[in-house]
């Protein structure tokens, strides 16, 4: 983590104030090597002696938009870009993005956002590339494994097969938040999932089997009437 | 077409109406105008009958009453009997050619024509026969002599012409009026074209051409007045879009050192407490601005929409599970009802779940002390519609000021300002429901709740 407070940062934004802010949340946050610049030819110098690790646009600079910048730093550079701009609509967003942003935030945000999407991104881009971990709970006497995708409480073990493993991945996911079937649905069938409600009820039941004590009264995978499921985990919230 | 067909019928009925005028108007005039002064003054007739009554005749002399002799002197005439051996027994004022003596063969001329040029009408008398004699061209005698077979048949061939007339009047009314419409149909569509606003241009020819011209230069200008009125809706949308742009970078910082604030635990909680306020303001006049943008795009037919088939069933689930998710105040409930899972329509996700927000996000504002909030997918297999009500049962409003909910804030048809939030909510729910072909449906009564429909064309999945 530390490596990534160290990456040299580029903030190109017109107004002096909101760079100064976002440099000082950033700084806030750890990031010790921030650089800024007013235009886009002021950019390019910088990008150009620093060589920074990643960049911060807006789009309406005085000398140009950060679209056109950004494919002018795309020839030289591969570093990521997050867009942040006043610009909302959603041809801009796609425009942007479509560019090769790796981010695009629109004004007002919230500082914490900016800072949770930039290290995010960082951190994709820059980590060593690390299996992804996946998530081991516990829920009750029942301990779940989603890399093995075993549940194992006093008594037994059971594997969960591939539909019960995505519909629970997704219910932890959203953990203590209702999921409507519909996208427990996409989670399990992709996008095509008409008509998979019943098979969802009969997946349902065969995960409470493995992770209730008494699957007709369930404790932690609760129905939500009319909407959907949503699984208890304690601890959390 | 039926326009034009209506004018054409009409054309012909009036031509019809016109000749059936004319003819009868032209028999008045013969009898008043032209057979007037045949009969001038008393008829030959009439006075040729007076003399015969007014001769009276006692031994051997004749007698006339004076006014006979008037009446033939006023009309310069001459009389005389002729008795039954031929000779004339009487006589009045009798020029001199005229012979004394006739034969029967004279007389039969006579009658029939004229005695020495003199016009002479004859009469009956007990002694003889009363000829009357006017001066020289003073009448004009004619004789006819018709076959019986052609006056029986002159009824028949006096309706068979006026068949004829009343055929040639309708055909030469019909050519009339085909030439007519054949000129007026291209004036006409102009004019129907200029009422669907679609453009207009006319070629100027024939007998309407000033009239041709007239269209199309009123085309020009209604043109050039739209497309003013567009660059101007434009320019306003540009404006507000303009101005909700320039209002983020500084409310980014409203709201991003206000946010700072906040969380910074060196600062006394008070102090943090306001921040949290001027944050909450913040992100308030980010969603006014937003919202504004949006109504002011979807008021100049200038917001993009992003089409797909959505299904409501999956919507009403996704945004009541996002209401509970996000900690939903215990005194709100909300239900989804759902009567078909099918019912799907075309429409952009976005927009019409910030529309279904903010109407369950209305019900939650208005009603601080808790209600039931539905979600209810409907369809219309008649009119092919199917509707997403929001309903609940709270406070609702008074009915007649529900059509007032949906003008903007400040438009000259909203009569009263609005009493809570800033107002654009439902015109926005109104003109995301327009965008989508639909229309929005509000009912309301004090203490029945607010009901919240709309009605969008509708799709069925197909499976």
């Amino acid at each position: 983590m530390a490596d990534i407070k160290n990456k040299k940062l580029l903030i190109v934004d017109d107004e002096y104030e909101l760079r100064n802010m976002v440099d000082g949340f950033l700084r806030k946050e750890g990031f010790g090597r921030i650089y800024q610049a007013s235009s886009c030819a002021e950019a390019l110098e910088v990008c150009h002696a620093v060589k920074p690790d990643l960049a911060i646009l807006d789009v309406m600079l005085p000398d140009g938009d950060g679209f056109s910048l950004l494919s002018n730093l795309r020839q030289t550079s591969n570093m990521p870009v997050l867009f942040l701009t006043a610009r909302g609509e959603d041809e801009d967003r796609l425009l942007g993005l479509g560019l090769g942003a790796d981010d695009y935030i629109v004004k007002p945000f919230l500082p914490r956002e900016l800072v949770l999407r930039l290290s995010s991104v960082l951190r994709r881009v820059y980590s060593p590339p690390k299996q992804e971990q996946r998530p081991v709970f516990q829920l009750g006497n029942y301990h779940i494994d989603f890399e093995s995708g075993i549940v194992q409480n006093d008594n037994n073990q059971y594997h969960l097969t591939a539909k019960e493993h995505a519909l629970l991945l997704k219910l932890y996911n959203n953990r203590n938040r209702i999921v409507t079937s519909d996208a427990l649905c996409q989670a399990a069938w992709g996008d095509d999932y008409y008509g998979y409600e019943n098979t969802l009820m009969v997946h349902i039941r065969r995960i409470r089997e493995k992770i209730e004590a008494n699957p007709s009264k369930p404790k932690y995978l609760l129905t939500i009437r009319g909407l959907g499921y949503k699984l208890m985990v304690k601890g959390e919230k | 077409m039926e326009g034009t067909l209506r004018i054409l019928k009409r054309f012909i009925g009036s031509t019809m109406m016109i000749s059936a005028f004319l003819l009868v108007f032209n028999f008045i005039l013969l009898g008043v105008w032209i057979f007037n002064g045949m009969n001038k003054g008393d008829s030959p007739a009439a006075i040729v009958q007076n003399v015969a009554e007014g001769l009276h005749h006692s031994s051997n002399t004749y007698s006339v009453d004076n006014t006979t002799i008037k009446l033939l002197r006023e009309s310069h005439a001459w009389a005389m009997l002729i008795n039954d051996s031929g000779q004339v027994a009487w006589n009045y004022m009798l020029p001199d050619e005229i012979p004394k003596t006739y034969s029967l063969t004279e007389v039969a001329k006579f009658t029939q024509s004229y005695l020495k040029d003199y016009p002479v009408f004859v009469w009956e008398h007990a002694e003889g026969l009363v000829v009357v004699g006017f001066p020289k061209d003073s009448f004009a005698k004619y004789q006819y002599i018709l076959p019986t077979n052609w006056v029986s048949s002159l009824p028949l061939r006096v309706v068979a012409l006026l068949i004829i007339n009343i055929g040639l009047a309708l055909l030469l009314s019909l050519l009339i009026g085909y030439r007519l419409i054949r000129s007026v149909r291209p004036l006409a569509q102009g004019i129907q074209a200029l009422g669907e606003d679609k453009e207009a241009f006319i070629e100027p020819k024939g007998i309407l051409a000033d009239l041709a011209q007239n269209v199309n230069s009123a085309a020009a200008l209604l043109l050039e007045k739209n497309n003013s009125l567009k660059e101007r809706d434009e320019a306003r949308a540009n404006w507000i879009a303009g101005i909700s742009h320039d209002i983020r970078t500084p409310l980014s910082m409203v709201l991003g050192y206000a946010s700072d604030l906040e969380e910074n635990i060196d600062i006394p909680s008070e102090q943090r407490r306001q921040a949290s306020i001027i944050r909450k303001q913040a992100e308030y006049l980010r969603s006014l601005v937003s919202d504004l943008n949006l109504v002011s795009m979807l008021e100049y037919e200038m917001q993009p929409l992003n089409i797909k088939q959505i299904r409501l069933s999956v919507l009403a689930r996704q945004i009541a599970s996002e209401f509970l998710n996000n900690e939903l105040d215990e005194r709100f409930k909300i239900e989804v009802k759902i009567s078909d899972e099918r019912i799907q329509v075309n429409g952009d996700e976005r927009l019409l779940k910030r529309a279904i927000i903010n109407l369950v996000q209305n019900s939650i504002n208005h009603n601080p002390d808790g209600c039931v909030i539905i979600l209810q997918t409907s369809f219309n297999e008649s009119n092919r519609t199917c509707s997403f009500i929001v309903e609940d049962n709270g406070n609702g409003i008074p009915q007649n000021e529900i059509p007032n909910l949906l003008e903007l804030p400040f438009s000259s048809k909203r009569k009263r300002p609005n009493h809570n939030g800033h107002g654009l909510g439902l015109p926005m729910v109104e003109r995301i429901t327009k965008a989508h072909q639909g229309y929005l449906i509000l009912s309301s009564e004090i203490g029945k709740g607010l009901k919240a429909e709309l009605v969008l064309p509708f799709n069925y999945v197909n499976c």
